[in-house]
């Protein structure tokens, strides 16, 4: 009865995507594009999209203070050894800080924002094994046990030593774990393989409950068995609450904006004014050629060590090249292949963009 | 939305400080405060170890609920107790189970480890140079024990290599326990290396060589083996891990090391992942550990069936755990999982749970004295006749005797029941009857109540009745075997159910009396064998055939008529349900999330869950006053694998600009009249652009869509396609 049912799902699935990809390939896809749309200049929508007023406030504010009656419950099942993983639409941000700062008011909590591009495991496992040790002197001089030996710092413990610390022998004191609030544990700070394996094995620490939200679809992926069944411990709650991804959303491109000339500028300009006066010269020459040779593939690397060399702006090819790479790590300049086959530079922006990198650079 | 805990803070510092915490990719959001204040305040006799109370958005204040807070305490400490009792008894048991094999993989450590001296020990002069020693080819074979999991998912063998590595630490060895994260590609052979000098010298050297481990070894007087311990070498990165035998093989003279690897698949897996001049260092033998269907009978025997906790589960509870583990799962460490989240959320649910505490601890003679359990006598009777098995028995009047004495004929019934269903499960045991569909069957309240067991027992004689009305039916099919056993099997059985039914005198005297029945036909037929004579031997034995064949009969109705009347399932008998779990629905969601299909379900049918009266139409129209994302994410639906940015963004803006609709669209951006008409207007589309962004970026962030590609830059793609 259950197989009948599960393979009924799995065909319904296959039956939707060639269903889907039937419509999307029968010839009345449409060919508008979306430089049609008059969009609004970025700034402006940039605005607006600060100022749009959400809609069902009060319905959300409720739906997230229903979440309340169950604080309880997620702190019996933090006690029981459970890791608490949230999912639903909506930002669940707020949530779940509200609830670790309420009902785990006697506990150290230590928040991770996994929506930011880049975290560093370590630096957090050392933090918390700080706040683990000092909690854990308190608790000696009370009970007025030996010193502790000369220890080297945290920051320079291996990982493994780390780990083992915060997985100490249970102290008379069951309760006394710290509370690792990770939002998004999905997001893209957080997504590879090797952060996924540490947090699993903090997860699974004597003195470490985690308290998760995902928002991706297909979060559980991250994880294999292991991780899930003996080392996180899910106890999974679907808690949609509609509330607004504002941070969650604040290093994503607004899809309008994508690729606007002014846009690539600005960044360009950001770009340029970190780098030395040299480089920024060799820079001008590449866009006053781009801009006066609109036609031309690029500009040889020859050609432009020659110009930069009589102007003084450096003195070898090593110079010249030392700056390309890092033009090219910023994505300022790419390289082609000429027609004629020898490699040549160009910068990948609108001639209006270039203008007005120019302009504003001088 | 927060109530901010420190109110002497004004507000908007808190406000200030989470938005510049929220681009820190971590922050300490409060340090926890020392806890010896804190156990000074609760000067009650009973250490509050957590207060519950402070996380329940009620007032606190009245006596009643305090009352529920220690009661909630107590119910804590009692799942404490209960679940440690169970996992105590999963542990031993999957000792037990591995015993054998642990032994024999010992006394092969110690051969193995001898067969290694005998090549001789290294001269005082060579054991302290920091270089191998090689003497000859037979001298670089490392000893190798594959231990065949016969399970793919690893993740049920971890406990089993630790055990072992604890075994044979216990019997004097130096063990390391490794794992398939010690050999990857990136660590290379290093990682391992300090792996292993981690787990020996308990210290972390960086300069990770092997000389050090051989120095050390030396000065632990070299006396007893070296275990390596790999639990799973299939997923090891198969260079590191070959480079790894490479080197304990030219080291294996100064370090006695031993290899112990898990093996998921067959024998050839060491081939198919390493080179052979690895191979050839190896010198394997093989060992075999239990399956997981034999593991998983052995912990239901001894967890659900055998009296162990007083905690059980329900019918439909059971049957999804199995189907669960069968057809989804299929490890043993996710079915101890879900009994761990049912015992949970049995402790968090129900009140009375708590007697379990007592109800598992003492025997006999339960005292039940409700002041003991935190809660008032009128809560807990209001609470116990709302059991719909108490309203089953219509009880109109209840004393705490005669709740004991229901307690103490639930423990008789559950004795009886658990008896009946031992001896199926030994009937059945050589034939591949599996004691969890056994259990799964045995406590169905609803075939039980309609006296299903009864009428299948009817079929099973009736031969006019098709055999599909029967198949699947453990049951049936152990009582089946009873028909078919001979004389000498039929005798090894009784003994056994005799055995079983041991507390249970009815059961126990009939199985007793067709024993003694079976002792006198055996007494009959060896004395009718004696005088026999060769002319009429033939018919003899036919005879003792029918005499066998009308005793196994005999045995058969026995077990039916055991089954029918002493296999009482639990959730038929009163009070039951402060034992027993039966919310499959809680479990189910707590165990196995689903976001792929929650998240879509939210943005479809937002309105049920916001429950506001504007977007809940009859229609399935789009109504612009609904959620943007969810607008979003319904046009999408229309749309093929692939979307038209552009249309996609003109019906959302005809929809939630809306002129047809009779309803004001309230939230929506309309331009107030008083502005210019062209300048609201192009305000609006700023607004409506912004809002196409935000629905856009919160899709991406859910994953339910890719974003366009340079190839396609005016399609953006659906990833989800159906619930």
């Amino acid at each position: 009865m259950d197989f009948n049912a599960a393979e009924e799902e799995e065909f319904g699935f296959s039956r939707n995507y060639f269903l889907a990809k039937e419509t999307g390939s029968s010839g009345k896809k449409s060919a508008r594009k979306l430089s049609d749309i008059n969009v609004v200049d970025e700034q402006e929508l940039r605005e607006a999209s600060a100022k749009i007023e959400p809609k069902h406030q009060n319905d959300v504010a409720d739906l997230i203070n229903s979440y309340k009656s169950l604080y309880p419950k997620w702190v019996f099942d933090l006690r029981c050894g459970f890791g608490l993983l949230m999912y639903g639409f909506g930002s669940k941000k707020s949530l779940i800080e509200d609830f670790a700062s309420t009902a785990l008011a006697e506990h150290s909590i230590v928040v991770i924002n996994g929506y930011l591009q880049s975290i560093n495991i370590k630096q957090v496992i050392i933090a918390l094994a700080e706040i683990l040790s000092e909690q854990l002197k308190l608790n000696r001089k009370v009970s007025s046990q030996g010193l502790p030996k000369v220890q080297q710092p945290f920051s320079s413990r291996s990982m493994d030593d780390l780990l083992a610390f915060l997985d100490g022998p249970e102290m008379d004191e069951k309760d006394s774990f710290i509370c690792v609030v990770v939002n998004n544990i999905d997001g893209p700070g957080l997504r590879d393989t090797e952060t996924q394996q540490y947090l699993a094995r903090l997860a699974s620490c004597s003195y470490i409950r985690v308290v998760a939200s995902i928002d991706h679809v297909n979060a559980p992926l991250l994880w294999d068995k292991k991780m899930v069944h003996a080392q996180f411990n899910w106890y999974w709650y679907h808690v949609p609450t509609f509330a607004l991804y504002k941070v969650e959303g604040l290093f994503l491109p607004l899809i309008l904006a994508h690729g606007s000339s002014k846009q690539s500028a600005k960044t360009a300009l950001i770009v340029l004014q970190s780098l030395t006066p040299n480089a920024q010269s060799v820079f001008r020459i590449l866009a006053e050629y781009q801009l006066s040779h609109p036609d031309d593939e690029g500009m040889a690397i020859d050609d432009l060590y020659s110009i930069s060399r009589e102007r003084f702006i450096v003195s070898s090819q090593v110079t010249l090249n030392a700056h390309l790479t890092e033009f090219k790590d910023h994505e300022l300049v790419k390289t082609k292949r000429h027609s004629d086959g020898q490699d040549c530079l160009y910068i990948p922006l609108t001639k209006e963009g270039l203008e007005k990198l120019l302009s504003e650079m001088s | 939305m927060a109530p901010s805990l420190n109110d002497d803070s004004p507000p908007s510092t808190i406000d200030e400080a989470f938005t510049e915490n929220n681009l820190q990719p971590f922050f300490v959001l409060q340090k926890g405060p020392s806890r010896k204040s804190d156990r000074k305040s609760s000067g009650t006799g009973r250490t509050r170890r957590f207060d519950l109370s402070s996380a329940s958005p009620k007032n606190s204040a009245n006596i009643e609920d305090e009352k529920e807070d220690e009661n909630m305490n107590l119910r804590m400490e009692a799942f404490e107790f209960v679940w440690s009792k169970i996992e105590s008894t999963i542990k031993d048991v999957l000792r037990v189970i591995n015993t054998n094999v642990f032994s024999e993989i010992q006394t092969w450590v110690h051969q193995s480890f001898d067969t290694i001296r005998s090549l001789g020990t290294p001269e005082f002069p060579e054991a302290t140079q920091s270089f191998p020693i090689i003497t000859d080819a037979n001298s670089k074979r490392l000893f190798t024990g594959l231990v065949l999991t016969k399970n793919m998912e690893f993740v049920d063998d971890l406990l089993t290599f630790e055990e072992l590595g604890k075994h044979l630490k216990y019997q004097g060895c130096h063990v390391a326990n490794l794992s398939s994260l010690d050999f990857t590609a990136k660590n290379g052979v290093g990682g391992c290396l300090r792996s292993l000098l981690r787990q020996f010298l308990m210290s972390s050297l960086d300069p990770a060589d092997i000389s050090i481990l051989a120095s050390w070894y030396r000065e632990e007087n070299c006396n007893n083996p070296v275990v390596v311990i790999i639990d799973d070498i299939e997923r090891c990165c198969g260079s590191v891990l070959s480079d790894f035998i490479l080197m304990l093989s030219e080291w294996v003279i100064k370090i006695p090391v031993i290899l112990i690897m898990g093996v998921a698949t067959t024998l050839d897996a060491p081939r198919n992942i390493l080179p052979s001049n690895a191979l050839r260092c190896l010198c394997p033998f093989e060992f075999t550990l239990g399956t997981p269907a034999e593991r998983m009978d052995a912990v239901v025997e001894a967890v659900l069936v055998k009296p162990c906790s007083g905690f059980i589960i329900g019918h439909k509870v059971a049957v999804f755990m199995r189907n669960y583990f069968v057809s989804q799962d299929g490890t043993l460490t996710s079915f101890i999982r879900a009994l761990k989240i049912a015992c949970t959320q049995h402790f968090y649910t129900e009140p009375l749970s708590v007697i379990l505490l007592e109800f598992a601890s003492e025997e006999d003679n339960l005292v039940f004295e409700i002041e003991r359990h935190g809660l008032s006598p009128e809560v807990i009777w209001k609470h116990v006749f709302e059991f719909p098995s108490c309203q089953r028995v219509k009880l109109n009047k209840l004393t705490s005797e005669s709740l004991a004495h229901a307690f103490s004929e639930l423990k008789r019934l559950q004795n009886q029941w658990r008896a009946v269903v031992l001896c199926l499960y030994v009937t059945g045991k050589g034939e591949k009857v599996r004691l969890l569909d056994l259990f799964c069957e045995a406590i169905d309240p609803e075939s039980y109540n309609q006296g299903e067991f009864d009428t299948n027992m009817k079929a099973e004689k009736d031969p006019v009745l098709s055999s599909s009305q029967i198949k699947g039916h453990v049951i049936c099919k152990a009582v089946r075997l009873v028909r078919d056993l001979s004389t000498a099997q039929l005798g090894k059985l009784l003994k056994m159910w005799e055995n079983l039914t041991v507390g249970i005198p009815e059961i126990n005297g009939k199985v007793k009396e067709l024993l003694s029945l079976l002792n006198v036909e055996d007494g009959k037929s060896s004395k009718k064998d004696l005088t026999v004579t060769p002319r009429r031997h033939t018919s003899r034995t036919q005879l003792n055939i029918e005499d066998s064949k009308s005793l196994s009969d005999k045995a058969a109705n026995l077990i039916e008529c055991m089954v029918r009347d002493y296999m009482h399932p639990t959730e038929c008998i009163p009070f039951h349900e402060i034992f027993c779990f039966k919310d499959v629905d809680k479990l189910q969601l707590a165990l196995i999330g689903d976001p792929r299909r929650g998240i879509q379900v939210d943005l479809l049918e937002f309105q049920k869950l916001l429950c506001c009266r504007c977007c809940t139409s009859s229609s399935n129209a789009l109504l612009p006053s609904m959620h943007d994302t969810s607008i979003m994410y319904k046009l999408a639906q229309e749309h093929g694998d692939l979307i038209n940015l552009h249309d996609w963004y003109q019906s959302f803006k005809s929809i939630v600009l809306c002129p047809n609709s009779k309803r004001k669209p309230r939230q929506s951006p309309l331009p107030k009249k008083r502005k210019g008409i062209k300048e609201a207007e192009s305000q609006s589309e700023a607004s409506i652009q912004a809002r196409f962004c935000r629905a856009v970026t919160e899709l991406q962030i859910t994953g339910l869509l890719r974003m366009p590609s340079k190839r396609r830059p005016d399609f953006a793609q659906r990833v989800a396609f159906g619930l």
